[in-house]
């Protein structure tokens, strides 16, 4: 698959303004982002991702390592590159409050050098799809925060780029609003054709709506793979198991030793045993432990994981896999 | 074409915002009214009676460029330090056209939109004092423009500054001293002052305005020095912009307020 944006050995360090110390923000991070794709970059709070961004988006001077965006690089040719990129980076924050909508659109497309006549018809379809049409002449500070939010997502849609970013693009919205902006961004990912890359705390939405996900930790990439990959390979290795009642001393003592991922929830008639395996084959193992004292196990379940758990492990370093290929 | 797209963007989005606070835009339309005023009476209880005319006269003028300056050199600080807190610094950052060009465009807004104003003030100004002056516009133009253009490049590093420091309101307020201080400075006082930005040009302004000296009469000396006022502060300004964006990018404020 062809990549559209590659970034590689990215690094950036700023000197703390009181003590001068030396922070390293973002160590050597490398990534590439494929056509089409909508992509999740995600990190703990302070870890890197926003001067990523900002780097991408041209904002911020890395101090070494290198950006392409469709062939271009983003320093020696910023202006071109800039192109091809588009960013809603402060959500409602990025528009003209005192503008209507349709100002607002005009305005932006004006300073990419576009005409009003030019973008008109764009315009008119956008409003339509983004569901702002009967808001067309409503002053900005008017509207609600998930119309400021979609909104703005359309005004980087206007500029034609051919990868848009945003920052925390469902932050502060209601959950009917959040769930809007999620099939607006498949919607724009896949009929539009433009790669999507998203930066958010809201796990439920990069689980929902991205395809792959960067994890940066303390300024590196910790993690490069699909999200389907992710929730697959967390996903058979957690197992709730019912049991038919209490455990001995001696078995919760080896199953501690053996399972230290896992947790005991004694009941004198209905015991619960949750526990995440590192191999599959250590089920085996298990079953033999229950076995000693012949505790009868009334139910396996397949734990359900979600990717805030997944993020956490992998953000705590609880759980390593192997980085996948980015295509 | 890019370029007239964005300056039509721009202009359009400065006409739009004083139409749309219009009761803000009569404000301070009679705020620098009232300031003249203020000067008039001034020169009416305390001025040499023998010199009176000629003293309202200069001032009118004087006092016209100083609204320009504040418009050209001063709003577009408040602009960006606006844009900064408001989160939209950050869009017109990532503009392909470039950020320089926006500001000049945005420079170029004001004076267009605001010389209505500025029009209005004058007549205003002309009409309660009674004093008329001579509006040679085919003299005025040229000298009007390069003079334009040393604002521009003042304008630019007021620009740069507010990327950089964010926080210039209270270097925005004493600028507006001295751009006065710039502005109604005789030249005759001090003839070295010619270099600096707009004194010269409000100087020949006045030559024309006030003793109806024409395009022929200006002499080859006198449009050199605003010709080279103009490339040299336009220059200066545009470098010192471009470096602060250089820098802010280096040090990641472009985003930061």
């Amino acid at each position: 698959m062809e990549s559209i944006i590659e970034v590689h050995n990215l690094k950036k360090s700023y000197k703390k303004r009181k003590t001068k110390e030396e922070i390293h923000a973002v160590k050597g991070i490398s990534f590439s982002v494929n056509r089409g794709e909508i992509l999740g970059l995600l990190e703990p709070n302070g870890a890197g991702k926003s001067t990523t961004i900002k780097m991408i988006c041209g904002l911020v001077k890395p101090d070494s390592g290198r950006i392409i965006i469709k062939g271009l690089d983003n320093h020696e040719k910023r202006l071109k590159a800039l192109r091809h990129i588009s960013a809603v980076l402060e959500g409602n924050r990025n528009l003209y409050w005192r503008l209507t909508v349709r100002e607002n659109m005009e305005y932006f497309a004006g300073n990419r050098g576009f005409s009003r006549k030019e973008v008109s018809e764009q315009i008119d379809g956008l409003l339509a799809e983004f569901h702002l049409k009967d808001k067309e002449y409503e002053l900005v500070n008017r509207l609600s925060r998930g119309m400021q939010q979609k909104l703005a997502i359309a005004v980087a849609m206007l500029a034609d780029s051919d990868v848009i970013l945003l920052d925390e693009p469902t932050l502060g919205l209601d959950v009917e609003t959040s769930y809007e902006v999620r099939e607006l961004l498949q919607h724009v990912a896949h009929d539009h054709h433009r790669t999507i890359i998203i930066s958010s705390h809201d796990m439920d939405v990069i689980q929902d709506i991205c395809e792959r996900t960067v994890i940066i930790n303390n300024g590196s990439v910790v993690t490069d793979d699909r999200v389907e990959n992710l929730l697959k390979l967390f996903e058979v290795r957690a197992y709730s198991l019912t049991l038919g009642g209490l455990l001995t001393d001696q078995q919760q003592q080896i199953l501690q030793q053996k399972f230290p991922l896992s947790q005991y929830i004694p009941d004198t008639y209905q015991s619960t045993f949750e526990v995440e395996l590192e191999k599959s084959e250590e089920i085996y193992e298990l079953f033999d432990i229950f076995k000693i004292e012949s505790t009868p196990v009334e139910a396996i379940d397949r734990k359900t994981v979600d990717f805030e758990q997944i993020f956490m492990k992998i953000v705590k370093g609880e759980a390593k896999h192997e980085m996948a290929p980015s295509s | 074409m890019r370029w007239l797209h964005l300056l039509k963007a721009n202009t359009r989005k400065e006409y739009i915002e004083l139409k749309r606070y219009l009761p803000n835009t009569i404000a301070m339309l009679l705020t620098f009214y009232i300031i003249f005023l203020a000067m008039f009476a001034g020169i009416q209880v305390i001025g040499d009676p023998s010199t009176q005319d000629m003293n309202v006269q200069f001032v009118i003028v004087n006092y016209i460029f100083w609204y320009l300056a504040m418009v050209v050199v001063q709003d577009i600080g408040w602009q960006i330090t606006n844009e900064a807190t408001q989160g939209t610094l950050e869009q017109l950052s990532m503009s392909p056209m470039g950020v320089w060009k926006i500001i000049l465009t945005r420079l170029l807004a004001l004076v267009l939109v605001h010389f209505l104003i500025v029009v209005v003030l004058l007549y205003l100004s002309m009409l309660t004092t009674g004093q008329w002056l001579n509006i040679d516009v085919l003299t005025l133009l040229p000298i009007l423009v390069l003079t334009l253009i040393s604002m521009f490049g003042l304008g630019f590093i007021i620009a740069g500054m507010s990327i950089i420091f964010k926080q210039v309101q209270a270097f925005l307020q004493i600028l507006q001293f001295i751009l006065a201080g710039l502005v109604f400075v005789p030249l005759s006082v001090a003839p070295f002052l010619a270099f600096l930005p707009i004194v010269k040009g409000v100087d020949l302004v006045r030559s024309v305005m006030i003793d109806g000296i024409i395009l022929t009469g200006i002499g080859f000396g006198d449009y050199m020095i605003i010709l080279f006022n103009a490339i040299f502060y336009f220059v200066i300004g545009l470098v010192f912009f471009l470096n602060c964006e250089r820098m802010a990018m280096k040090k990641g404020l472009l985003a930061h307020y």
